[in-house]
This record gives structure tokens, sequence and C-alpha cells, in this order.
């Protein structure tokens, strides 16, 4: 029922037949019946737009993403457009042609969905598991820091640098992220850091 | 030489994106013109044409007594500062009434007793014309207050009409600088409910977001993605007619935490669309809408009883 309606007048001007909507009580009551009629086979569609935050730079573009069903009703969703978020104060719906890209990056053919591993001596990549991709990444770095770690300089001071590893992070990171990995690369000596991935 | 050593710098105008307007304020001469014309549009063809026809004729009678009515009164500035200090809009709706008000809605009864109509809404609109000064009162509290009698639907209808004449000539002297947001779902002018929201593409606010008054026809902005009825963020989805692949430029915006939707129209997809006449010839959604569990919370005085 709807809550604007209530029964509680008795004023002349109430008409003799007394029907449930504006519709029926003006009179064009055959008219609600044909589009009653004509939408009865249709089906709603579900669409959802998301926010979220273009993940190419640090400006941190506010982005909408438009998609085709819902996964909160457990369908499954298809990204139909991105566009740029008109409420978010740094962007205020603009992107760059990177960020106006976004809809492709997600469906490319060659996005990289999982850990890919080109060993030595190969053109071909192979897919491995994310516990194979981090043993094997620390097991290299270890070996790595092991043999060009510089603990002191030349005069003897300390200096604890590790310059043969570069380290390049991701941008649309929150601020603790951005924190604990500074820590972690800089405790490692890493010198060759980028927490904004300027791609 | 310019004097620029005094500019001072403004790094938030690189760019030069404009942050969208917070109100639209209605031009009362334009809009009902516009309206008509949208209902004439969509007309054609559609299972309602008939209701569409009739709504065009009202829409253009709301046109033509916009035009020939005296001034509408202002809004005093005082009134506009002690309102954004109390963050209350600046028309009180209580105090709608007297002669002018009136004449309005006698003016409207007047030009749609021409109107082609069936015999119901025939009916209404005479007992209207013979109504006195105190059943139009009644009439105009129960418009205003949003609790409208179920056996004066049709009375409603050309109350309503006349108001959202008086109001929509009466916010557009509103400050559209001075307004504040009142509360979510709430007319910043008047104090009203929306009819539905907008996605604009008018130059300075593309792909903004505008709420739609149902009785002055101011629009305010709302962020998107957003429940307008109340104001959660979480569980809001979208639902339109599944016509064709063709994504639909009328959508159901839902809410999964109160339960309820308002249409949300794409007027950057298609910008002839009008918040009234689009509202009532997409019915068809709202009774696809029934069978599901959320609730119209749009006010719709065309379209009551969904």
């Amino acid at each position: 029922m709807n809550m604007e309606l209530s029964r509680r007048s008795f004023l002349k001007v109430a008409g003799a037949g007394v029907a449930g909507t504006t519709l029926g009580s003006m009179g064009f009551g055959d008219a609600e019946a044909a589009v009653a009629a004509h939408v009865r086979p249709f089906k709603l569609a579900t669409t959802t737009e998301t926010r979220n935050t273009c993940t190419y730079c640090s400006v941190a573009c506010g982005i909408l993403i438009y998609s085709k069903g819902d996964v909160r009703k457990g369908e499954t969703a298809v990204i139909t457009h991105i566009e740029g978020d008109a409420d978010h104060p740094t962007n205020r719906g603009t992107l760059c042609p990177k960020g106006a890209a976004l809809k492709d990056f997600v469906h490319a053919p060659t996005r990289l969905k999982y850990p890919m591993i080109r060993k030595a001596g190969t053109d071909k990549f192979e897919r491995a598991s994310w516990d194979q991709a981090l043993d094997r990444i620390a097991r290299l770095m270890k070996d790595d820091r092991d043999a060009n770690f510089i603990a002191k300089n030349e005069k003897g001071v300390p200096v604890n640098r590790w310059t043969t590893v570069g380290f390049l992070a991701a941008s649309a990171t929150s601020n603790e992220t951005a924190y604990a990995t500074y820590k972690v690369v800089r405790s490692a000596g890493i010198v060759a850091f980028d927490n904004q991935a300027r791609v | 030489m310019s004097d620029t050593h005094t500019i001072q710098p403004d790094p938030s105008a690189i760019g030069g994106v404009p942050k969208a307007p917070f109100a639209l304020l209605p031009d009362a001469s334009r809009l009902f013109a516009r309206r008509a014309e949208r209902f004439d549009g969509l007309a054609p063809g559609s299972d309602l044409a008939a209701y569409l026809h009739f709504l065009a004729e009202i829409s253009r009678a709301q046109s033509d007594i916009a035009n020939d009515l005296p001034p509408a009164e202002p809004i005093l500035a005082e009134v506009t500062e002690r309102s954004r200090t109390g963050q209350m809009p600046p028309i009180d709706r209580s105090s709608v009434s007297g002669g002018q008000v009136r004449a309005t809605l006698r003016a409207l009864f007047e030009k749609a007793d021409a109107i082609e109509k069936p015999e119901q809404a025939a009916t209404a609109l005479a007992a209207l014309r013979q109504a006195d000064d105190a059943t139009l009162d009644t009439l105009i509290r129960d418009a205003l207050s949003d609790a409208i009698p179920v056996e004066t639907l049709a009375a409603n209808l050309f109350v309503s009409a006349g108001l959202q004449v008086h109001m929509a000539r009466w916010a557009g002297g509103a400050d559209a600088t001075r307004l504040v947001p009142v509360s979510v779902g709430v007319c910043p002018v008047c104090g009203g409910k929306p009819i539905a929201s907008m996605v604009v593409g008018v130059m300075g606010a593309e792909g903004a977001r505008y709420c739609v008054c149902s009785c002055c026809a101011t629009q305010w902005n709302e962020v998107r993605v957003k429940c307008v009825t109340c104001g959660s963020t979480k569980g809001v989805g979208y639902r339109s007619v599944a016509e064709d692949d063709r994504d639909a430029t009328v959508k159901a915006e839902v809410c999964d935490e109160c339960g309820s939707y308002v249409k949300i129209l794409y007027a950057n997809k298609n910008p002839s669309l009008d918040p009234v006449a689009d509202d009532v010839a997409s019915l068809g959604l709202d009774l696809l809408m029934r069978d599901t569990e959320y609730r119209r919370a749009a006010l719709n005085p065309y379209l009551l009883g969904y």
C-alpha cells in the first residue's frame, strides 16, 4: 500500500468510482490495463553502478563502474562501461586517456590475472601459484641481497645499501599500505624505490 | 603593466573543471511548455497515449496560466538567511494558502475544463470548479502534506497541477547560491519529495545527479549511487525493463537498506527526458516493480497508487 494515500476524506469533490490509482480514478483504467498486459512478458534487468578508484596513477581519480548483473544477488556481473565519477572532488567526472580506456584494460585478453614465470632459456610465460611466485621472488631477492649488500662504505661508515634491486609499488594504495611498503623496502636497504608507479 | 604579483595561486582551478551547482531553480515560463512537448512526443504508439495526451494538455494549461498570472511573491533575503542558518527550506509548505494560490488553482481549473477527458475526470473537475474556499484549502493541505485521501485522487491531480505552477513560480525567485542541503530526499527550496532523479549532461555538471522536486520542480544535487530516500550508499542497485540489449535511460534505483526505489533518468544519454512526463510514460517499470520487494518512494501526483 502506498504511503501517500489515506482514506479519511469526506469532501464533496470525492468521485463516485473510487480507484486505487490516479489513472483509475481519472477514468484512464483501460490505458493502465494495456500497459500491464504489455509489460507482463518482460523481465527486469539488473544493473549496478559501483564507485571505485582508478588504479593507474597516484592522482586516484574517482570512477563509476557500470555492470550488468548484481553479484550481491547471486548473479554474475559483466562490466559494461566505466566513466569518471562526477561527485569525486579530485577529477569531477573527468578522466585522462588512460583512465578513459579502463574498460578495455579490464576486458583485455592479455590482462595479467595470476602470477606468470618466464624461466631462463624460454620465450614462454607459464602460470604459477602465488606460493610458487612469492617463494621464488623471496629466494632470488635473498640471494641477490647476500651477494651485493653494502654494509659499509670505503671509509668504514655504515650505509646498509642494496643497490642491485629496484622496487616498484602500486599507486592506488591506502596510506597504511604505502607506509608498510616503505618500511619493508627501506628496511631491506633497497635504494631504487617508487611507491607511485608512474606507468 | 597589469598587477600580476597580487594574483594568488589557486591549484584547484587547474584543468578548469567547475563544481556542479547545488541547485537548479525552475523557470515556470519554459518548464511546463517543455513538459507538454515531451508528453506530446511520448504519446504516439504508447499504451498510455490517451493519458499522455491529456497530461500534455494539462501541461499546456499550466504553461498558459504561468505566463498570465501576476508576479510571484518574492522570497525575502532575511527569510533565505534564516532558513540557511537553520538548515530549513525557505518556502514553508504549511503556509501555502490564501487568495493567490486559490486564484492560481481556479485559473487552471478553467483552462482544464476545455480539455477532452473521461467522465470521471470531468466529474472531479466539475466538483472542483464549484468547491468553496475551505474545501480547496483542505485539498491544498492534503496535497502539500503528501497524504492524499484515495477518494480525491482525481481532484488531487488538478489541485497538484495548479500547485506546481504556484510553487514553481515561487521557487524560481529563490537565491540558488544561498540554499543549503536540508536532508536526503527533501527539496532545499520547498521541502517536497523528489519525483525522480536525473543524471544530467548540462555544461558544468556533466554526469552529476539531481533530484527533481515533485512540488516546485527545483533540482538539487545528490551524490550518485546513493538512495535518495534514506541516504544509504549500501545495497543500491538498478532495475530496468529488459526490452533489448540497449541500456535503458529510465531505471529504478533500488535500496536494500530501506526497501524502496525512485526512478533515475539518464538525461545525459537523452536530453529530452522530462522527470514528470517520463515517470508517467515508464509506468510499465512500476508495474513490474510491484512484484519485487521494493516499494515506490517517489511522489508524482499524476501517478499515485503504485
